[in-house]
């Protein structure tokens, strides 16, 4: 009985170990999860935010990306939407404030792959979207570029993936 | 004559709750008479139920209406992930299709297989020039596609909802590793 508690305490110990280690210590990939975590998050809005407050959220939104952004989105039924530059996108943020209520976005799935030379990586991921809490209005796979600029990872391209073809 | 109680062999007291003894049924019940047994019978099913929940099954709900009227919106389905460790994909199968991962899925039925040349006409689909009988396929259907080649992993998915224009209808080729599983029904 005394072994397998002392067992139980060493594997519990191990694992608080290796989180703590996880949150100390962050890895890249962790930190590109958090930050496009983040970004979802921030691009969401809800139907009682105020013009001014959408607008303050469209200029956050746009911190996540570089100065030079492409986005290239190829989705199925609608015509292609090319978006070059962060202020493109800060103005496409507050078009949307303007068009739909309410916008919610999460990432269900998110893979990311860190590049050899540990500054840009790709992250792969579903990107789900709730317009005017219409469920699942939009799920669609999409690849994300981002490279690190200023100790900040930031998206620098943005494209759709075409599963079925 | 008078009859006495016989205090010779007197019957044990009612236990006070919380004594010993009270409490050793309890323990019966939450861990049985051997502890160590309990332990790899729990560990055991555990295993087990992450291995069937988790790994070979997936629930999935279906949000939308390209498959109807064979899935309709908001019903629920097992996905068989090990549908085709030991087989292929066939023909009519209805088949989770993942995206990045497996949170959201497209559901389709394939309709034609790794080699084959996928069409339509007239909303029929053509299997290398030939009609394809579809009995699932109740509705009507307008479709005009040229012939598509598959390759030697790919397959072609389509849901059964046809009526709606083809354009908005999300179908097409699929490589061989997106497919999940298999749905039960």
């Amino acid at each position: 009985m005394k072994i397998a508690i002392r067992l139980v305490i060493v594997i519990v110990m191990a694992m608080a170990g290796t989180w703590l280690w996880s949150v100390l210590f962050p890895t890249p990939q962790h930190v590109i999860r958090a930050r496009l975590n983040e970004f979802a998050r921030d691009a969401s809005f809800t139907s009682s935010q105020s013009t001014l407050a959408g607008y303050l959220s469209a200029q956050t939104v746009g911190q996540f990306f570089s100065t030079n952004v492409e986005v290239t989105l190829n989705l199925p039924g609608n015509p292609e939407f090319i978006v070059s530059g962060r202020d493109q996108i800060v103005q496409s943020m507050i078009q949307a404030h303007a068009a739909v209520s309410e916008l919610e976005v999460d990432f269900p799935d998110l893979n990311v792959t860190l590049a050899p030379d540990q500054n840009t990586a790709t992250a792969d991921l579903t990107i789900r979207a709730q317009i005017d809490g219409e469920r699942n209005s939009l799920a669609e796979e999409m690849k994300f570029t981002l490279q690190k600029i200023g100790g900040q990872w930031l998206i620098t391209h943005i494209e759709s993936v075409q599963v079925l073809t | 004559m008078s009859l006495k109680p016989d205090n010779s062999s007197p019957s044990p007291p009612p236990l006070p709750p919380g004594s010993p003894n009270s409490r050793s049924w309890l323990r019966v019940i939450v861990i049985g008479r051997n502890w160590k047994l309990t332990l790899c019978r729990t560990l055991v099913w555990a295993v087990l139920c992450i291995i069937i929940f988790r790994v070979a099954l997936v629930r999935v709900e279906v949000i939308g209406f390209s498959m109807l009227p064979t899935c309709p919106e908001h019903s629920k389905y097992w996905v068989n992930r090990c549908a085709y460790l030991w087989h292929e994909p066939q023909r009519g199968d209805i088949v989770a299709i993942r995206l990045a991962g497996i949170h959201e899925m497209l559901l389709k039925r394939i309709i034609g297989l790794p080699g084959e040349t996928v069409a339509f006409s007239d909303g029929q689909v053509l299997i290398n020039g030939a009609v394809l009988k579809e009995p699932y396929e109740t509705n009507s259907c307008d479709w005009e596609q040229p012939p598509e080649a598959l390759t030697n992993d790919e397959y072609y998915v389509v849901g059964d909802n046809r009526t709606m224009p083809a354009q908005d209808h999300t179908h097409g080729r699929c490589p061989g590793y997106r497919i999940i599983g298999k749905i039960l029904k």
